[in-house]
């Protein structure tokens, strides 16, 4: 597997949304990264839905149709459709299958009817249990996984994604304890085996089929840390933990793409404007149109070197404006016209250092990952490319450097909680061993007494 | 200077995003110099060193007295229990609701409280008595269980024998539980919008069996109030720590689900914005 030691990008200055320096081009004539930004919608299926195939597939077929029309009648040039599976669909890979197909027969209907450029994106849920024998290797979850990946290669996927699960047992004991050492080893070296894993399979499945390995996500880890750490007043988790988490996250997730993974990098990547500055490929990210799943603290920040602009998820159902498929994708819609035209225009840099001023000093997780600060965290990174554990304890102490730097300049204010948190979350990284192998020997002892879900197994340790 | 500095130059911060936690934050405090803390921690050794232990989350401390009391000064294990473990978390807990503690905070101390409850029930050669059981799930169909955890967690700090059933649990597991343990309250947490579906199964499932609860409080990542309130016997729980006051509610008050749903808010103390 090839690893990154370099970066692909010379500046940050040259990263920009809507081009990447390896633009991906799918059937249906789209292009991602190739000077246009592509907005994307993302529904999640009703309840109810899941009570028999054939409602899923209605379901589906629904949200596709519902999303094609609004595109058409606000004239967007293109659009992703995402489907991210429910439990039942990746359980059930003939569900998979037959959901995959309706939504791309009504995608390709309407790219016939109106040269509409579209995508669809299939997400399988990753379903593996680590403390159910034999955990996320080769267990019945495991197989359904695979053959769903596959169903929806075979039926129509323009390209799949997986938000893999690898490592979360011992991230969620270090986060929601403020261990730091336990974080790293849950995402940068857990997480990071476990990816190669699931990585390299989805990325076979994609040559047997015209679909292409999209990306992954550290939805699992870093968004946990994310969402406990909530708004400002929220008292969880320091959003200096999270923003460190946020860091290693990207070292882990950049392994899809070691992999073979093309991108667009999936859109709950909040650490994908790291992998696009250290690898050049295209990502998809949210921010302020993703209200209608979560909150966070960079909602403009993130745009500003996407390629794809995604509301996230929302419940199917009704709004004032219409169904949430129309009304998400007119929101990322206009939104992705927004950068379109300032590309077009000349004037993207500008808006890229608009976006990323208007958050840049909301909050720490928001600072590292604008643009500038992604790239150092990026150069941190590649320096230890070869090492998934050194990379990601790099990726976490540059993190901290920025925040520090932003702190001491009068920028960016810390609580004392934060402060606290941030000092002794570097203190322990610092002293953190050099080797690999010895930290790794050192979390087993630790993390498999005091995490009963963890399983070294599943990671081959 | 680059473009982007030479934009930041310009830049009043005041106009565009304000961080209230750090403009809000008070002056900085000792944890036992609280006068709530002062109040709640026992004065007499070893309880105190216990308690205090439990305070900082400090396992080897709360151990070291835990032994000590257990084994130099012959205690009795439910004291040390109920004067020292207890009344370290109960410590803690009021200074989280303060807002000067933290999760990792609650969740080290509940850790050491909870090593040091084990040691005093070595001794005792049973489980010591809780407030009450409760059992916790996640749905089935669902791999997401760092809410689960919390909610056990919580109930587990505030006195209660919380079992939990893990991840992934199918319904007839949950009502097996119920009929077991009798709890006077069941969370079951989901992140998605069709695992959640499982709560109105469950509760359809207690009921052919003439079982009935408390309550079955449900949370979690795409849980609505609207879905939760569409069957009988359920609440919607908004955030982890409000379990256990919840539990207070059912076990101290007699709270039904019914009331549990009228008097949120009320019961767990604060402004509740989805029961507003």
């Amino acid at each position: 597997m090839k690893r990154f030691t370099r970066m692909v990008y010379k500046n940050p200055e040259e990263i920009v949304f809507g081009r990447a320096k390896f633009p991906v081009s799918q059937r249906w004539n789209i292009q991602f990264g190739a000077g246009y930004v592509v907005p994307e919608v993302k529904v999640a299926p009703q309840e109810g839905s899941e009570a028999s195939k054939e409602r899923m597939i209605g379901e589906c077929r629904n949200i596709a149709q519902s999303a094609c029309e609004r595109a058409v009648s606000i004239g967007l040039p293109a659009f992703m459709l995402e489907q991210e599976h429910v439990f039942q669909q990746t359980n059930n890979p003939e569900w998979a299958a037959e959901c995959t197909q309706i939504q791309a027969e009504v995608l390709e209907s309407y790219h016939d009817e109106y040269d509409i450029k579209v995508s669809l994106r299939q997400t399988p849920a990753d379903i593996r249990l680590e403390e159910r024998a034999p955990g996320l290797r080769g267990s019945d979850y495991d197989n359904k996984v695979e053959e769903s990946l596959e169903a929806c290669a075979a039926n129509g996927a323009s390209d799949i994604c997986i938000e893999s699960m690898g490592g979360k047992s011992v991230s969620d004991y270090g986060i929601s304890r403020g261990d730091i050492k336990a974080t790293l080893f849950g995402i940068g070296v857990l997480g990071s085996i476990d990816m190669e894993y699931v990585w390299d399979r989805i990325v076979n499945i994609c040559k047997k089929y015209d679909c292409r390995p999209g990306g992954d996500t550290d939805c699992a880890q870093a968004n946990t840390a994310m969402f406990m750490a909530g708004g400002l007043l929220d008292k969880d988790i320091a959003h200096t933990t999270a923003a460190l988490a946020r860091a290693m996250g990207a070292a882990r997730s950049l392994v899809a793409v070691e992999c073979g993974a093309i991108g667009p990098l999936k859109d709950c990547g909040y650490e994908n404007p790291i992998i696009k500055a250290i690898s050049g490929v295209p990502i998809a990210t949210e921010g302020k149109n993703a209200v209608c799943a979560h909150s966070d603290l960079m909602g403009n920040l993130i745009a500003g070197v996407t390629d794809v602009w995604s509301n996230e998820s929302v419940y199917h159902r009704q709004e004032m404006g219409g169904t949430t498929p129309e009304v998400w994708l007119q929101a990322t819609g206009f939104e992705a016209a927004l950068m379109n035209t300032a590309l077009q225009t000349g004037t993207a840099e500008t808006l890229r250092d608009t976006y990323t001023l208007t958050d840049k000093y909301r909050d720490p997780q928001a600072l590292i990952l604008a643009y500038d600060n992604t790239y150092r965290i990026g150069e941190a990174i590649v320096n230890y490319g070869k090492d998934p554990y050194l990379r990601s304890r790099a990726a976490a102490l540059e993190a901290g450097k920025i925040i520090n730097e932003a702190s001491e300049a009068g920028k960016l204010y810390l609580t004392r909680f934060e402060r606290d948190s941030l000092d002794n979350a570097l203190k322990v990284l610092e002293e953190l061993p050099l080797d690999a192998d010895q930290f790794i020997d050192e979390c087993l002892r630790t993390y498999t007494r005091k995490v009963a879900e963890f399983d070294p197994k599943s990671y081959e340790l | 200077m680059s473009y982007i500095e030479e934009l930041e130059s310009r830049l009043d911060q005041s106009f565009i995003a304000i961080r209230y936690n750090v403009e809000m934050e008070g002056p900085a405090i000792k944890p036992e110099s609280d006068p709530d803390v002062q109040n709640i921690l026992p004065k007499e050794e070893p309880y105190k060193s216990i308690a205090t232990g439990v305070l900082y989350g400090d396992m080897e401390a709360t151990l070291n007295g835990v032994k000590k009391g257990l084994e130099e000064e012959d205690l009795s294990p439910i004291d040390i229990i109920n004067n020292g473990l207890m009344k370290g978390m109960d410590a803690v807990s009021a200074l989280y609701t303060k807002g000067f503690y933290f999760l990792p905070d609650l969740m080290l101390s509940g850790d050491s409280m909870m090593e040091g409850v084990k040691e005093c029930e070595k001794v005792l050669g049973h489980k010591s008595e809780t407030k009450a059981t409760t059992v916790s799930f996640v749905a089935e169909g669902d791999p997401h269980d760092i809410g689960k955890n919390l909610v056990v967690m919580f109930l587990r700090a505030n006195g209660y024998d919380a079992i939990d059933l893990g991840r992934d649990v199918p319904t007839e597991e949950v009502i097996k539980a119920v009929e077991e343990y009798k709890p006077i309250f069941v969370t079951g947490t989901a992140l998605m919008t069709t695992t959640m579906t499982v709560f109105p199964k469950v509760v359809e499932e207690l009921k052919k069996k003439g079982l009935e609860l408390p309550a079955l409080g449900c949370g979690g990542g795409s849980v609505r109030k609207d879905f939760v309130e569409s069957f009988p016997m359920s609440v919607y729980g908004v955030e982890a720590y409000h379990t256990p006051k919840l539990a207070d509610s059912i076990l101290k008050d007699k709270k039904t689900w019914k009331e549990l749903r009228k008097e949120y808010s009320e019961i767990v103390g604060e402004f509740v914005p989805e029961y507003a």
